[in-house]
């Protein structure tokens, strides 16, 4: 039959404009207790000086991801770190929010040099590609995490708030 | 000087009035109900402050449910739709409005709704008193406007003091309307299961159920010789719901595009909310057209039919029981252990409790 290959040319045609549409049009949202609130997307973010890490994913093997520490991008918004990071700043967390739902979340001094050694980073890269449709474009990753229940994909928001407890 | 015994008697008969009074202006202050859940349900939720739940409120909120005049026609209530019998849907692929038409999506199973935050198949109404006035204006449901709801249950006998009894006041408004309704669902809590009671130590399954169990929460590796179907990323915990939004593979180009129409965002083309599988072999048809009619049906969805696209969820698409396989590759006899397991989630305590039936049927 001539139709079926044609239609699944057509149809591989709207997966690529869908996989480009997506990584295009997503940002990420950085707001609550920051001074600036922050819209990223995967252009503004390539602007910031880039990180990479070598870790074990789900499938066992090792993986370069490329992005900014997240760190970086909640200093750029202001985030009480470093010095200030102290008194009732310790009881500040960051909640990480995902398109499909998903929520995990970290205190401040986990992403803190002053504080860790390890590197959580913001990717948007994994061994040089773009992250794929639904992983990406942005996800945490958190290399001491033995369990990869926090390397949260497809990341929209980001929010950081006060217990109130 | 009084003696002890006069000073005492004058003490008791204030107190006596004091309570007199007391009972007479807190007899209109409607009286707090508490919610009672599993532990492993967890809190995670939170109920409006300018919206305590209260047995008056509930009960008027339960007649509200069941009235009819809050349609245009007059014959169609929230029931019509949310049957008690069916874990309350009505068993419809669509369903019929005031309109006479089609509801675009199928109705949903109301059980555990507290813990929701985001109603409907896309999410798209936060929090249930805001939820609470789309079925009432949406033409393919109710079809009519709030004001008339209220002009029309002013006109009738019982409203006027069932709202005073909620609200301290023979007053109706819309905002009374929608909160007394949102109170009376967040009664609606399904857990006494024969999955609960395996959960408090009360039931011990079957064979088959313990392995359709096992298979529901299990993420399947082929390498390590692990089967499972991974429902449970999706649909896990023990409320058996997560407030999440996927892509499940109906379709490779939806017509209905669910959350995308909501967030105008690409990313979610084809997402709908993850439904509650609580009663879900009383709640067919299944998905949000109702598509399948069985769970037979759904299995064989997850299991040969998924349907590729950008959007599809990677835990249904890259999870194989099979190294490097393209399907969840069950067998035919897993498919039934994990339907066994889903008919542990039927509850007939919630589904024949009085407290949700008809009211004005005793
Ligand atoms: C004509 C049928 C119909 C009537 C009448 C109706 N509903 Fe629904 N209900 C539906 C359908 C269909 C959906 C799913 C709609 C969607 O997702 O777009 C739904 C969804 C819901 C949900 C969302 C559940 C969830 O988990 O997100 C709630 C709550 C609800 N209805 C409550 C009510 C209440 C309260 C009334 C009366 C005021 C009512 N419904 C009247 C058909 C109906
Ligand atoms: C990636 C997440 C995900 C996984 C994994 C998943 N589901 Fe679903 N499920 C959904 C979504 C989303 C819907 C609603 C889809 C719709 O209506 O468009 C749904 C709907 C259903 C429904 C219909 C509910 C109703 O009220 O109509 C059933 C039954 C169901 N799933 C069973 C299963 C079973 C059994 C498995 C494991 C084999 C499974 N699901 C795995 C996301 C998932």
């Amino acid at each position: 039959m001539i139709a079926k290959p044609y239609l699944s040319f057509a149809s591989l045609i709207i997966l690529l404009l869908f996989a480009f549409n997506i990584s295009a049009q997503s940002t990420i949202t950085v707001v609550g207790e920051v001074l600036k609130p922050l819209t990223l997307s995967v252009s503004s973010l390539s602007k910031m000086k880039q990180e990479k890490v070598i870790v074990e994913d789900r499938d066992n093997k090792e993986h370069t991801f490329e992005g900014v520490p997240l760190y970086d991008i909640l200093d750029s918004a202001g985030v009480t770190l470093g010095g200030e990071l102290r008194g009732e700043n310790l009881v500040k967390y960051i909640l990480v929010q995902a398109v499909d739902g998903y929520e995990v979340l970290f205190s401040l001094p986990e992403i803190d040099p002053e504080f860790t050694n390890q590197t959580v980073l913001l990717a948007t890269k994994v061994d040089g590609k773009a992250l794929a449709n639904g992983e990406g474009p942005f996800r945490i990753i958190v290399p001491n995490d033995k369990k990869h229940a926090r390397w949260i994909r497809e990341i929209s928001t980001i929010k950081i708030l006060f217990s109130m407890e | 000087m009084k003696s002890i015994w006069q000073r005492k008697y004058i003490l008791s008969t204030w107190a006596v009035i004091a309570v007199f009074i007391f009972a007479f202006v807190v007899q209109n202050e409607p009286e707090p109900y508490i919610i009672e859940y599993p532990a492993y349900f967890g809190g995670r939720f939170s109920i409006p402050k300018d919206n305590p739940t209260t047995q008056e409120g509930i009960a008027l909120g339960r007649m509200l449910f069941y009235e009819n005049k809050l349609s245009k026609n007059n014959a169609i209530s929230c029931a019509s739709c949310h049957q008690q019998k069916l874990a309350f849907t009505d068993g419809k692929t669509f369903s019929t409005g005031a309109d006479g038409l089609q509801t675009k999506r199928n109705a949903m199973s109301l059980s555990n709704l507290l813990w929701v935050r985001n109603f409907f198949w896309d999410g798209r109404a936060k929090g249930l008193e805001a939820q609470a006035v789309f079925p009432m204006i949406d033409s393919h449901e109710m079809n009519q406007s709030l004001d008339v709801t209220v002009e029309k249950l002013k006109e009738t006998e019982i409203y006027p003091q069932a709202f005073n009894k909620a609200f301290g006041s023979t007053e109706i408004t819309a905002n009374k309307i929608v909160k007394a309704i949102a109170q009376f669902e967040r009664t609606l809590i399904s857990a006494d299961s024969k999955y609960d009671q395996y959960l408090s130590g009360a039931y011990s399954p079957t064979e088959q159920e313990l392995r359709g169990m096992e298979l529901f929460m299990t993420v399947p590796q082929p390498q390590k010789n692990i089967r499972g179907a991974n429902c449970g990323h999706c649909h896990g915990t023990p409320k058996i719901f997560k407030e999440l939004f996927h892509n499940n593979g109906l379709d490779s180009n939806p017509t209905d595009i669910g959350r995308m129409e909501f967030t105008g965002q690409e990313i979610d083309r084809g997402r709908f909310r993850v439904a509650t599988l609580r009663n879900i072999a009383l709640t067919a048809p299944y998905m949000h057209d109702g598509r399948f009619k069985t769970l037979e049906e759904v299995l064989d969805h997850y299991n040969e039919h998924v349907q590729p696209s950008a959007t599809l969820s990677p835990f249904i698409s890259d999870v194989s029981n099979e190294i490097d396989g393209e399907s969840l590759a069950l067998t035919q006899d897993e498919k039934k252990d994990i339907i066994a397991f889903l008919h542990m989630l039927t509850d007939s305590t919630f589904i024949n409790n009085p407290k949700f039936s008809n009211p004005f049927k005793s």
